[in-house]
């Protein structure tokens, strides 16, 4: 964050609201994450309490994201901020959206195992590897924000292409199911479901990334392919 | 395709580097200028684009005043002050020897900090620069009293009363009389020198809200202190600092991502 020159600015008042409106977005984040790695877990054993659990963080990540924009709100309508202080009020609006979406995501989750408690059965496939490698991106998407890391921000766009050939693995797997024995089908339609949700979250956290070079380099690259950090 | 056209701004973002010269109503030129000893401004080129408001922003003492008055020969007036290099009005360079310093001056009216208002009527106030060019035919001055007046959208509030005293009126209709003074002779631009820095909110946001009009029959260039008025009013915005030009481009460029260091910290409230 030290090449935003965060902590310079002539208000120190202004200085600590926009590093505590950033605190709160890692803050979120780290919610959000600990959330996708129990709901994992929680999918993996059928563990009913821990997917309560997460259906309880959900409402206090729904909430982060309330406040946080509205402290935003607040920060635009006192302060008035341009340039990179603008830009980076925008994106943190924008991340914690995503971040809320990827929270919603874990709940969905778990909803399949709280829908199950007469008959605990295991996946037809395991999530596992693919909702792994989600939560690093994830975490590593939050390391950039707040290191605010052009290079690792592009990294993620690599890092997004292993979640899509995982996934793309799973439907294979899940197409033989079908193929197989259409009985199958519900079942494969719940995995199915989950493993999509993943996928998006890989999308969510490559938002994030497009957010992080706006704030830092002031040019909008959502939509467009960017591999070489030196190019923006 | 859709295209979102950005707001605020008529500008089709201009080339202010290339800017065609029919498009161009001033062009400052390798400007230097002393006072005495001490160098004021440094080296200054810019070309401002007409029928549009280009403010000058940057903090006390970087010389944005000064360039400012350099456009009307304000300078002149002082007598340690010497000015190097060439600052063009329509492609003439108003520091030539040739150039009559009255006649400049009604092309080049000049608005200032504090609504300055003769002790007269609101009337005689307007007509106070035709009068000077020995225009005295009621007919031809009561039509340019309206015309100012609603000009500088201040006529509907006096029209009752255009033989009071011009001291009666507020501060921001004081201001707002004054800019019709200076429309009242027709220049090709107008200079603001902070013009709302004495008034109320409401009065600048009326004064903010003329200015925009202005820009459709006149070339405009403010000086503020008020980057959120810079940012409101301006179609271009250039931030000095000690002296010299460091970054001049679109208003919406300077605000959201400018590209000089300087600029950023100036405009975001940072430590320099």
């Amino acid at each position: 964050m030290d090449n935003m020159n965060l902590n310079k600015h002539i208000s120190g008042q202004f200085n600590t609201e926009l590093d505590a409106v950033r605190n709160n977005v890692l803050a979120m984040g780290g919610l959000v994450e600990q959330q996708l790695g129990d709901a994992l877990t929680a999918l993996h054993q059928q563990d009913q309490d821990l997917a309560r659990k997460v259906v309880e963080t959900d409402l206090q990540v729904n909430g982060m994201e309330v406040s946080i924009d509205e402290e935003c709100t607040r920060i635009i309508a006192k302060r008035q901020p341009a340039a990179s202080d603008l830009r980076l009020i925008l994106m943190i609006s924008k991340t914690v959206t995503d971040l809320e979406r990827m929270g919603d995501v874990a709940e969905r989750l778990v909803r399949m195992v709280l829908n199950n408690t007469s008959r605990p059965q295991p996946l037809l496939v395991s999530l596992e590897s693919m909702g792994r490698q989600c939560i690093k991106m994830l975490h590593d998407a939050l390391d950039a924000f707040a290191r605010m890391d052009v290079e690792a921000a592009v990294q993620l766009y690599h890092d997004d292409d292993k979640i899509d050939q995982l996934y793309e693995g799973i439907i294979r797997q899940l197409m033989t199911y079908m193929m197989e024995d259409p009985r199958t089908i519900p079942q494969v339609m719940e995995v199915l479901w989950a493993a999509r949700a993943l996928e998006r979250i890989g999308d969510r956290c490559q938002h994030i990334s497009d957010y992080i070079i706006y704030c830092v380099k002031g040019k909008d690259v959502r939509h467009t392919k960017v591999s070489d950090p030196n190019a923006i | 395709m859709i295209t979102v056209t950005p707001t605020g701004s008529t500008n089709d973002t201009l080339d202010l580097g290339n800017l065609a010269p029919e498009r161009t109503a001033l062009e400052v030129k390798e400007l230097n200028l002393f006072y005495g000893n001490k160098q004021a401004l440094f080296d200054i080129n810019m070309k401002i684009p007409k029928g549009q408001v280009t403010a000058f922003i940057g903090p006390s003492g970087c010389g944005k005043s000064t360039l400012l008055r350099c456009i009307n020969r304000m300078n002149d007036l002082v007598e340690i002050c010497r000015i190097e290099g060439q600052i063009c009005l329509h492609g003439q360079n108003i520091y030539d020897k040739s150039v009559d310093v009255a006649a400049l001056r009604r092309r080049v009216g000049m608005v200032f900090q504090r609504p300055n208002p003769f002790p007269k009527s609101i009337y005689e106030n307007v007509v106070y620069g035709l009068r000077l060019q020995g225009i005295n035919d009621r007919r031809v001055l009561d039509e340019a009293v309206e015309r100012s007046l609603r000009g500088a959208a201040l006529w509907e509030e006096v029209k009752d009363r255009l033989h009071e005293n011009a001291f009666g009126l507020s501060g921001g209709q004081q201001q707002r009389l004054v800019i019709a003074r200076a429309i009242a002779i027709e220049p090709e631009v107008l200079l603001l020198d902070e013009p709302t820095s004495a008034l109320d909110p409401i009065s600048t946001l009326t004064i903010e809200e003329l200015i925009n009009e202005l820009k459709s029959k006149y070339t405009v260039v403010i000086v503020t202190h008020n980057m959120q008025q810079a940012a409101r009013v301006s179609d271009q915005t250039a931030f000095m600092y000690m002296g010299e030009m460091i970054e001049y481009a679109d208003t919406n460029t300077i605000f959201t991502k400018p590209k000089m260091k300087k600029t950023e910290d100036y405009i975001t409230g940072r430590y320099g």
